[in-house]
């Protein structure tokens, strides 16, 4: 699904050059539910936006459901995350001024999908994560756990072969984020890759592969045992915001 | 000073400031042109006609009974009238005239001198006139005198044997006969036979733009008026009552005659119109003017309110390091003033380009340095205040916001 | 795509109320300056014969004996009679007509006061030449040009007073001492410029009352009236008539229409060949001094756009301009303001190109808004202007008005968002997705 070689991204701010990842090499198998955890600042948040195609790399090769997506124009790659990716945001990420059903909208509008099929599958996804009687209410009116559901609707409708998750249930309460958990679970045994960045070590342990980045690279787990892994994540926890 | 940091914040934001130094820019080009413009236009507006306008009414008359076609019934009928206008109660002087100050249609003759009949004529407007012309006109007689009666009533003839009396204004005579020693020179029609025609008076002062000539006039005496042409009267009311004067006109002029129709109109009226291109021109331009500088204050508010937001971290750091409020306020002045000065060197270009630009449409006066000096300070005067506002709201940044994570 | 777009760009507008109506007001104030101004222009400036006007060619002569020039270039502005009944003689216009105007004395039936008609003095091709419109009737024929026979065409003006709007043709009309029989009554007809009478009063009088045939110049001993020049003998003859032929009075207009160069050419020839002629014979000292000059040609070079009209119209355009620069700051504020949203729109799919369009699509929808409130303005402007300047042609609202302000707001709107919405889509999507 996802292949990832070598790949190196610098961040410029003046003269200063932050290498956020370096080397970095990762493969995602189609079908894969895998989550990522690491100490702030190591380079997580940057990978899932090389990764959702959001940010350019400098070297490295970067296979994308066997798509090699270095050489692409911002139309073809605007398209591959409209099709392909679906993105899940620690703060959800809705558009305040649209309802929900607008919300869901959005990436089928830039499908270009016919007024039927759109309102179709945005029933459905709204319908899969239980907030058909929301569909005209407004971001503002809703719970936290409610809206990233809204959010996990709006991936659902654009029925995408890849999620990106990055800290989905960093903003929730415990019950919430539950729930949350529950359905990319869901999601994923209907076919969906996904990979998540997190520092719960619960949820991450959900995952049928669990990765860690340190200062821009993959450390392998195996590798760091014995370190407990709770304890790296727990330590990265704080200085999060 | 400050000058230092804040150049190099204002370099490092190129976008914004470059908006703010463009907006300054074409501002001052078109509101230092539209000046300019306003300035020629009031020139003509304000010129001093040398006539007693606020008291003048003019009357045109336009007989239609077939008597008129006869020369010594429209004599008659002439005298009647002026006796019967200057028995109106609030009338000062009244004269028959063929010349109307301010009206849209003259005559332009030329002149020579007598005995040079090879040298190209001079124009000048040409207008026929009774004795009481110039005191219906108010204007001064300085030298010479004016017409006679006999002057006045004799018949017309094509006899250029027959000598004529003819007044100039000042400015003409001292032209044609400098070293004011024009009045009983004698000088002629061009183009032709003509009769000597005699400088008997010398008005001070005559200023009438239509046609090329505007300050150079020659009076006839004559009493023509013809049909269905009629003649023209006018009339110099007392202070204040040319109103109710010419609303009482109509029906003392029928009485007389009641064959013919009437035009009535005061001179403020006649100016008015006359001048209504120049009127509308300037209140165009003082609308154009007036709506670019508020549209521009608006500009500058939202740019800078937008690089107060922009900047609210900085603010707070600053305030928290130590800046004073009314450091943050001058501060964001002080940029504004930089940047508005900025525009306004680039402003004053642009202006002289389009001054040059607009010359070639139209006639006008080259940009004044004054008129740039006042343009200049208008616009500091503007950033200043637009920038006011954005200003004091980005003292009111707390301090603490330089810690608070975004 | 396009209404979603227009229904994203209402809802913002609608977010923020303040500032939309700032951003209206500006785009409204220089659209309808512009606007006002462009249309003086245009209606002025326009064609007001299309396909025809370049046909249609005013023709002087140099009769001038001064020693001073009658103009600073060329002829005087008009011919003297002898001269328009010389130059007519010529078959090769297809129609030509000899026009003035006068002032006559019309007496109504029914004991109205009699009164001072405007009359234009013409002749039979002048009607189909200029495209007159007629309600009832029609012009006179080329026999009644010459004898010339008693009649007239009347204005739907005249016709409302005289005969209460119903059909005179064939109804008495008394000017001066004379009776016209009534052929044709003109619809209400006012180009904005009067293209006949180029020389005199193109803009801002009405037509004439009354048209009468030319020639009727003689027999009533016509005087006219607008300008007249006078550059060698005025003739002092105790006959009016003898007068007329003899004088050297220029105060009558000519029209001929020459339907192509070739003829334009042979025309001129003619012209030529006359003042040839009459050079012999001791008039023409300044010999092969003539123009025959197009329409729109002599419109320009009598300037019947006003230059401050001109002058008026870069004004106008250059303050919308300004006005839509300042806007691009307002602009990029409302933009910015939306980052993270459109952060978020990127990651869902939504090209560069997608952005970019959204946030003009956004700016125009302002701009159009804009316009049509500068087209009211524009609609009031123009009707000050009608009651308050005298010399300025009638003006309502028209498709081109329309058009302009569309286009100047479309325009305006181009100014002032294309750059905001350039940035707004060029920043990395990845930038504010993070946090809020």
């Amino acid at each position: 699904m996802l292949r990832m070689e070598n790949i190196t991204k610098i961040y410029r701010t003046g003269l200063v050059e932050t290498r956020a990842l370096r080397d970095f090499s990762l493969t995602v198998e189609e079908g894969e539910f895998v989550t990522i955890t690491g100490p702030s600042g190591s380079g997580k948040t940057t990978f899932l936006n090389v990764a959702g195609l959001l940010d350019a790399f400098e070297q490295g090769t970067y296979l994308l459901d066997q798509v090699d997506v270095s050489r692409l124009s911002d139309r073809e790659m605007s398209r591959i995350r409209n099709e392909k990716i679906g993105f899940i945001f620690q703060s959800f990420n809705l558009i305040p001024d649209l309802d929900v059903f607008d919300n869901v909208d959005v990436p089928l509008r830039y499908r270009g999908l016919s007024g039927k099929e759109r309102k179709e599958r945005i029933e459905r996804a709204v319908a899969q994560v239980g907030l058909s009687s929301r569909l005209r209410h407004l971001p503002s009116q809703l719970s936290g756990g409610q809206q990233q559901r809204v959010a996990i609707a709006r991936v659902l409708a654009g029925d995408p072969k890849l999620i990106l998750a990055d800290e989905p249930t960093g903003n929730l309460d415990s019950g919430m984020a539950r729930e949350i958990m529950d359905l990319l679970e869901q999601i994923n045994e209907a076919g969906t890759t996904i990979i998540m960045v997190t520092h719960n070590p619960e949820h991450a342990a959900r995952a049928h592969r669990q990765l860690h980045i340190a200062d821009g690279r993959m450390v392998d787990l195996e590798r760091i045992a014995p370190f407990p892994l709770n304890r790296s994540a727990a330590g990265a926890r704080p200085a999060v915001v | 000073m400050e000058f230092g940091p804040i150049f190099r914040a204002v370099t490092r934001h190129r976008a914004r400031f470059v908006l703010i130094v463009a907006e300054v820019a074409l501002t001052l080009a078109l509101v230092a042109n539209c000046l300019t413009l306003i300035l020629d236009a009031r020139e003509d507006l304000l010129v001093d006609s040398g006539f007693d306008e606020e008291n003048l009414i003019v009357v045109d008359t336009e007989p239609f009974e077939d008597a008129f076609r006869e020369e010594a019934y429209r004599n008659r009928v002439t005298d009647a009238d002026v006796a019967a206008l200057r028995a109106m109660p609030g009338v000062k002087a009244v004269s028959h005239s063929g010349f109307t100050p301010w009206g849209d249609s003259t005559s332009i003759t030329g002149i020579q001198y007598d005995g040079k009949p090879d040298m190209e004529p001079i124009p000048t407007q040409i207008y026929l006139g009774d004795p009481e012309m110039f005191k219906a006109l108010g204007v001064e007689i300085v030298e010479g005198r004016t017409f006679t009666r006999e002057e006045y009533n004799a018949p017309q003839t094509n006899d250029v044997e027959r000598p004529l009396s003819i007044i100039l204004n000042r400015k003409f005579a001292d032209e044609l006969f400098p070293g004011g020693k024009a009045l009983g020179k004698v000088i002629r029609f061009g183009g032709g036979e003509s009769p000597p025609l005699t400088i008997v008076g010398i008005v001070d002062r005559f200023y009438k733009p239509v046609g090329d000539v505007h300050e150079r006039v020659m009076f006839l005496p004559s009493r023509a008026g013809g049909y269905p042409f009629g003649p023209s009267y006018l009339v110099r009311a007392e202070p204040g009552q040319a109103n109710a004067v010419a609303g009482d006109i109509e029906a003392t002029l029928l009485r007389v005659d009641s064959g013919r129709n009437f035009e009535i109109r005061t001179m403020p009226e006649l100016r008015r119109e006359f001048q209504s291109r120049n009127h509308m021109l300037i209140a165009t331009l003082n609308a154009v003017m007036g709506l670019l500088l508020l549209v521009t204050a608006l500009g500058i508010v939202g740019l800078t309110s937008f690089s107060v937001a922009e900047r609210r971290r900085q603010i707070g750091t600053r305030r928290a390091l130590g800046a004073t409020r009314r450091d943050v306020v001058r501060y964001f002045l002080l940029e504004n003033w930089l940047v508005t000065t900025c525009g306004a060197v680039l402003g004053v270009g642009l202006a002289l380009a389009l001054n040059v630009g607009l010359l070639n449409v139209v006639e006008g006066s080259r940009i004044g340095w004054q008129v740039l000096a006042a343009g200049v300070v208008l616009l500091w005067v503007i950033g200043l205040g637009s920038a006011l506002g954005p200003a004091l709201r980005a003292s009111q940044v707390a301090p603490a916001i330089a810690t608070r994570n975004v | 795509m396009l209404g979603y777009n227009l229904r994203l760009a209402w809802k913002s507008v609608r977010r923020h109320p303040v500032l939309s109506t700032l951003i209206v007001l500006g785009i409204a104030l220089g659209v309808g300056v512009a606007t006002t101004f462009i249309t003086i222009y245009h209606v002025l400036a326009r064609d007001p014969l299309p396909g025809k006007s370049d046909k249609i060619h005013y023709v002087r002569v140099n009769n001038w004996q001064g020693l001073t020039p009658a103009t600073e270039e060329g002829p005087p502005p008009k011919l003297a009679y002898r001269d328009m009944m010389g130059l007519m003689k010529s078959d090769i216009p297809v129609r030509q007509t000899a026009t003035a105007a006068a002032q006559l004395v019309v007496r109504p039936e029914k004991g109205a006061r009699p009164f001072r008609g405007r009359i234009r003095l013409a002749m039979s091709d002048f009607f189909p030449m200029f495209d007159v419109p007629f309600l009832y009737g029609s012009g006179w024929d080329r026999q009644a040009d010459g004898k010339p026979e008693a009649v007239a065409v009347i204005s739907a003006a005249l016709n409302d007073r005289l005969f209460g709007g119903e059909n005179s043709v064939g109804r008495k009309l008394r000017v001066e001492d004379r009776e016209f029989r009534i052929l044709g009554v003109i619809d209400h007809w006012q180009p904005p410029v009067r293209y006949y009478d180029i020389v005199d009063n193109p803009v801002g009088v009405e037509v004439e009352d009354i048209f009468l045939p030319f020639q009727w110049v003689g027999p009533m001993e016509i005087r006219n009236t607008g300008m007249q020049m006078s550059g060698g003998n005025e003739g002092n003859f105790d006959n009016f008539i003898d007068g007329l032929n003899a004088s050297e009075r220029n105060w009558v207009q000519l029209w001929v229409e020459l339907p192509d160069e070739a003829r334009r050419k042979e025309y001129e020839s003619v012209v030529a060949a006359y003042i040839s002629e009459q050079h012999k014979a001791g008039r023409f000292p300044r010999w092969q001094d003539f123009l025959v000059t197009s329409m729109l040609a002599f419109m320009e070079e009598r300037e019947v756009v006003p230059p401050q009209a001109r002058a008026l119209a870069l004004i106008s355009l250059l303050f919308l301009t300004v006005a839509a620069v300042n806007l691009i700051g307002l602009f990029l504020g409302k933009f910015l303001a939306k980052a993270s949203v459109v952060g978020v729109r990127r990651a869902l799919g939504a090209s560069r190109r997608a952005i970019f369009l959204q946030h003009l699509v956004e700016a125009e929808l302002v701009a159009l808004i804009g316009g049509v409130a500068g087209l009211g303005l524009a609609v009031l402007t123009m009707a000050l202007i009608n009651r308050g300047v005298e010399d300025v042609p009638p003006l309502h609202i028209n498709g081109l008005m329309v058009l302009a302000a569309v286009g100047l707001s479309l325009a305006a709107g181009a100014i002032a968002g294309v750059y905001p919405a350039w940035r707004i889509c060029a920043i990395p999507p990845a930038r504010h997705l993070k946090n809020q």
